[in-house]
């Protein structure tokens, strides 16, 4: 059965796209990330084009995380103060992001800060989390108990003036690192449609410290926050939010994810991660790939200017 | 005076003995309407050549042959050249071509080249590269190269086509011909420009419109897409929080 998009201005089959929307939704459900970093890659491979598809991808990364975000919240797992600092920093570092966005698009280099943005971000990200999740399994087999937080151990941040304690988190540390992660995440998520849930984790167990129980909660209130901004300024900026095209990867997704939260249990912590981070160097990979290898057709093409 | 009359008469006569036919024509559909379910539209094109109002023949003589231009809206189309620099695969090179078509089909009853030259067909704008040949910052050389690109690469979207044996002759003097507009046509002002063509000269032309226009709950949503996108972006927001939510409470134990 064929939808036809009108921001986008073709027809796509209704299946395909709730079909890919419910597969990620399932991924993002099971690993906890927002799964833009998948969903926009594979909508600009089916032909919708890619300032239609990173702009409607947001929209779907705020239902994906909405009843994730919810069910933390009842469980009082959300650090609001926190996540507050986050989002506002993180709408300042979106507005960049979506200007930034315009530009390279009439420049014709979008294409390829996507794929270096890709490639540089889940490449390190994947990396990490690889290396961690691998030496956590080895230290679980060989039965050595680890500690899940290291509450004593301070690092450099923990030095920066301007202290701000956020209560919920039992943190009493410096507000710079907190905006700087929120910046950076706004500005990186707005330019290349993702939510930023995958580096928001790491930064916010690794830098400030933030405990695990608060961790996940607080990661997807934010990228509910600032997608959710980021969406009206591309809709606003852009005029490029399809509401058919992200309905229906809305209804795939959200349905997805209950079923992959559900499989999630079966799982382990690290052998979750080992299993995300495989799949994020797996995208790296592929973003790598089509910067070195020669392409198929070395001519594009495109339409310049906001349509009508 | 009569005189004078009668020489004109014979003076126009002598230029314009091609005149002598006129075309008849219809289009199936002057409009497509685009609705959720739009996969595209079939149209038929079809007409026929009879003697023109004032001629003394009662018979048209051929052969002819048709050819029929389906031009959609322009819009401002850039093609770009990656090359190889450092090890990476970049977009260096781009030509802009203004006006350029967003939908360009020929429909003709035989091949191209054996109904006509190529500068009567360039001129008359029925060969796709001719819409590549308007004046740009570049020099010729590199809109030609990007030009042919851009046909090209319109082709392979199935947006610029050429169909050669797309015109049928029903008898010596009537046509008719089949055009499957894409799902992905753009939605404006159509031009259906057809040509009849006698031993390489064009003997009669004739032009019509159509539009391609979202009707509805589609026309709804890309016109507030534009005019309130403040409007709109808080709807897919609160669309989306919704959706979120309702699954979150659907599949709760």
């Amino acid at each position: 059965m064929q939808i036809y998009l009108p921001i986008a201005e073709l027809s796509v089959n209704l299946f395909f796209l709730v079909g890919i929307g419910g597969a990620v939704g399932f991924l993002s459900g099971l690993f906890g990330v927002g799964g833009g970093f998948l969903l926009t890659p594979l909508l600009i491979f089916s032909g919708v084009p890619a300032s239609v598809a990173v702009a409607s991808v947001t929209g779907q990364v705020v239902a994906a995380s909405t009843s994730g975000a919810l069910s933390h919240y009842r469980r009082g797992g959300i650090d609001l103060h926190l996540a507050m600092y986050l989002v506002l920093s993180g709408i300042l570092g979106a507005v960049g992001g979506v200007a930034v966005f315009a530009m390279l698009r009439d420049a014709g280099q979008l294409d390829l800060v996507i794929s270096v943005g890709f490639l540089v971000l889940l490449g390190s990200v994947g990396v990490l989390m690889l290396v961690e999740s691998t030496r956590s399994l080895l230290k679980a087999r060989k039965g050595i108990v680890v500690r899940e937080r290291l509450p004593n151990q301070h690092n450099w941040i923990h030095g920066l003036p301007m202290r701000v304690r956020f209560k919920k988190s039992r943190l009493y540390i410096s507000v710079l690192p907190v905006l700087g992660i929120g910046l950076f995440i706004g500005f990186v998520g707005s330019l290349l449609g993702i939510g930023g849930g995958f580096i928001m984790v790491p930064a916010l167990v690794y830098l400030l410290r933030v405990p695990g129980s608060m961790v996940i909660g607080t990661s997807l209130a934010q990228v509910v926050a600032m997608m959710a901004a980021t969406t009206m300024l591309h809709a606003v900026q852009s005029q490029s939010v399809d509401i058919m095209l992200a309905f229906c990867l809305m209804v795939g997704g959200t349905v997805g994810a209950q079923f992959g939260a559900s499989a999630g249990k079966y799982l382990r912590g690290e052998q979750l991660r080992g299993l995300l981070a495989l799949l994020v160097l797996a995208v790296a990979i592929r973003f790598g790939l089509s910067l070195v290898l020669t392409p198929s057709d070395v001519f594009s093409m495109a339409v310049q200017g906001i349509r009508q | 005076m009569r005189r004078f009359c009668a020489i004109a008469a014979v003076l126009l006569a002598l230029v314009l003995p091609a005149q002598a036919e006129r075309l008849v024509s219809q289009l199936s559909n002057d409009s497509v309407e685009i609705t959720s379910s739009f996969d595209g539209e079939r149209m038929t094109f079809f007409g026929s050549i009879a003697p023109d109002a004032g001629s003394p023949d009662k018979f048209v003589t051929g052969p002819f042959q048709v050819v029929i231009t389906i031009v959609g809206p322009t819009q401002v189309r850039v093609a770009r050249e990656k090359t190889h620099n450092f090890g990476v695969w970049l977009n260096t090179e781009q030509v802009q071509f203004k006006d350029f078509p967003s939908y360009f089909h020929v429909l003709s009853s035989a091949r191209l080249t054996d109904i006509s030259d190529i500068t009567t067909l360039t001129t008359n704008a029925i060969l796709p590269e001719s819409h590549t040949l308007t004046a740009n910052d570049t020099d010729w050389w590199k809109t030609a190269v990007f030009g042919r690109e851009l046909v090209r690469l319109m082709t392979e979207q199935g947006l610029f086509g050429v169909q050669e044996n797309g015109v049928n002759f029903l008898s010596d003097n009537f046509y008719s011909a089949r055009l499957t507009l894409p799902s992905n046509a753009p939605p404006g002002a159509y031009l259906a420009q057809t040509y009849v063509f006698k031993n390489g000269e064009i003997i009669a032309r004739k032009s019509e419109g159509f539009s391609v226009r979202k009707i509805g709950f589609e026309r709804f949503l890309a016109l507030s897409a534009v005019q309130q996108p403040l409007l709109y972006g808080l709807i897919c927001v609160i669309l989306a929080l919704f959706t979120g939510w309702l699954g979150g409470v659907v599949f709760r134990r």
